[in-house]
């Protein structure tokens, strides 16, 4: 059946296709009431499962800090006074705010290599497309941050004699930011989650090694089931400090 | 139009035929002025006659439709002023209670000289000390705004404005947000301002402050000055039938 040596990872979307059809003959039989567990296969392959975690950890914060940077600009442009900056802005975050994640990684998978002539690999396909994605998400919450401080704190500061720059930084910016990190955690919580789609386009992340094992084993039922176990031992705390940080910040205000 | 008493001297505030429109309505209709230094100046009118919008002019937070307007001489209209370079010189305070919440009262009064003159720290605390010691809000210099009642907190902001040093001071009903007994409070500190002999544009529907601290009461209505004098002169026999109207309705003045 489908027995793959560790050098010749499959492409992709092969690799969805044998799991969807190859299950093992076990689970095929399997009802409800007799299927028997057989977890020594997933400890046995434990470090292997659990060597996708680093890279799903690493994809989930470098995309966080690269869309963090660029969600900043789109932000800036998106309130800007110039309509030269103000309407792209606006497409791209809602372009990238209604379209699935998982078109929006297939599209810089095989779209964007023609368009641009990059050829990149699987990691930074992922890098790229989930940074663009979080960059609108986060531009969102930016905007919505700046335009929540009242009116009268832009016209104390440019009564005062502050530049446009100086307002931002020095009074706008810092009162928004205490309004932008509760959203901005479960942005954070989504994100991590959604780094598993990428799993799609080949790389090696926590889910794709999952993929890979259930296939390689015939066993997707202890696998899938550990796996969702290892997502939410990892994301359960980080969902707790983002209810703190909700409940922080509202008593702050 | 009556001419002020202080014709003479060279006015620090010169307002020529200013408009304001917005959109299809005409706030401000060719509104002349002129304020002498250490004049202050109480403005009065109907709600929706344009009191606001004049004052926001003066500081180009609105944007004129025409007019010139000179400041110590100098153009603040047009397109090629230094805006925030003009409005170091004008202070304003508003109505609405808006210090900066994440800064202590010492740190608000201190921002202006820090980002916009990048005066020295220990300059601007000095500075800083000695106003908020003016304010009579000495004991609050480390005190958030969200600690301080609504009085506390005008007070803070004309220390705040002060601190750049304003050839003009702007006030556009500072007192109306306020519970009615900490009005007293911010009255007094704008009188003793006066007195220090700043010039002073205040908007207000207190009437005592017009009659006590102002030198010149201005009456607005429908975006035109429909008459001025000195407070006594207008509040007790204003000739224009709409100020008498206004006026009564206020309980004050009049016959
Ligand atoms: N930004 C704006 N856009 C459109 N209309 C405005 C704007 N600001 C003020 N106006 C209108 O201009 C007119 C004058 O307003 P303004 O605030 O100057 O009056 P005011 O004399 O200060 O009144 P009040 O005593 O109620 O404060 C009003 O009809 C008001 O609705
Ligand atoms: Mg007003």
């Amino acid at each position: 059946m489908c027995q793959l040596a560790a050098q010749e990872i499959p492409d992709a979307l092969t690799l969805r296709v044998s799991l969807t059809y190859e299950t093992s003959p076990s689970l095929q039989e399997a009802t409800t009431v007799n299927y028997e567990w057989e977890f020594d296969v997933v400890w046995e392959n434990f470090p292997f499962l659990l060597s996708g975690v680093g890279t799903t950890v690493g994809l989930a914060i470098l995309s966080m800090l690269a869309g963090g940077v660029l969600g900043m600009a789109v932000a800036l442009a998106r309130i800007s006074r110039l309509r030269i900056l103000r309407v792209p802005a606006y497409c791209y975050t809602e372009l990238f705010r209604t379209t699935p994640i998982v078109v929006q990684i297939m599209w810089v998978y095989w779209v964007l290599p023609i368009l641009a002539g990059v050829t990149l690999s699987g990691f930074q396909t992922g890098l790229v497309a989930l940074s663009l994605n979080v960059a609108a998400f986060m531009a969102e919450i930016y905007r919505a941050g700046i335009m929540s401080i009242n009116r009268g704190q832009t016209e104390a500061s440019l009564a005062l004699g502050m530049t446009s720059s100086q307002m931002m930084r020095r009074i706008i910016i810092p009162q928004a930011i205490t309004r932008m990190i509760p959203p901005m955690g479960t942005m954070w919580v989504s994100l991590f989650k959604d780094t598993a789609i990428i799993s799609a386009i080949g790389v090696t992340e926590l889910m794709f090694q999952a993929q890979y094992l259930a296939v390689d084993t015939y066993r997707p039922v202890e696998i899938f089931t550990i796996t969702a176990v290892i997502y939410f031992v990892i994301t359960y705390p980080q969902s707790l400090g983002v209810n703190f940080l909700y409940k922080k910040f509202r008593t702050q205000e | 139009m009556e001419e002020t008493t202080t014709a003479t001297t060279t006015p620090i505030v010169r307002v020529e035929a200013l408009n304001k429109k917005f959109g299809e309505l005409h706030v401000l209709k060719d509104v002349d002025m002129q304020v002498a230094p250490g004049e202050v100046v109480a403005i009065i009118g109907p709600s929706g006659s344009g009191k606001s919008t004049f004052l926001r002019c003066l500081n180009r937070l609105e944007e004129p439709t025409s007019g010139q307007i000179y400041v110590d001489q100098e153009e603040i209209t047009g397109d090629a002023v230094d805006l925030p370079k003009v409005r170091r010189n004008i202070g304003m305070i508003f109505q609405h209670l808006n210090l900066f919440p994440h800064m202590t009262a010492i740190d608000n009064v201190m921002e202006g000289p820090r980002t916009v003159l990048k005066s020295s720290r220990s300059k601007a605390r000095e500075a800083a000390v000695q106003l908020l010691d003016k304010v009579g809000l000495l004991d609050k210099i480390d005190v958030k705004p969200a600690q301080l009642s609504g009085g506390q907190q005008q007070r803070v902001a004309i220390a705040r404005a002060l601190a750049m040093q304003p050839k003009v001071m702007l006030f556009d009903e500072v007192t109306s947000a306020l519970d009615p007994e900490l009005v007293g409070e911010v009255l007094s500190t704008m009188k003793q301002l006066a007195d220090d002999g700043m010039t002073m544009l205040v908007v207000t529907h207190e009437m005592s402050f017009g009659e006590k601290v102002a030198d010149r009461v201005v009456m607005f209505d429908e975006g035109i000055i429909i008459e001025e004098g000195a407070p006594e002169q207008i509040f007790s026999r204003a000739s224009n039938e709409r100020t008498q109207r206004f006026l009564s309705q206020l309980h004050w003045g009049g016959t």
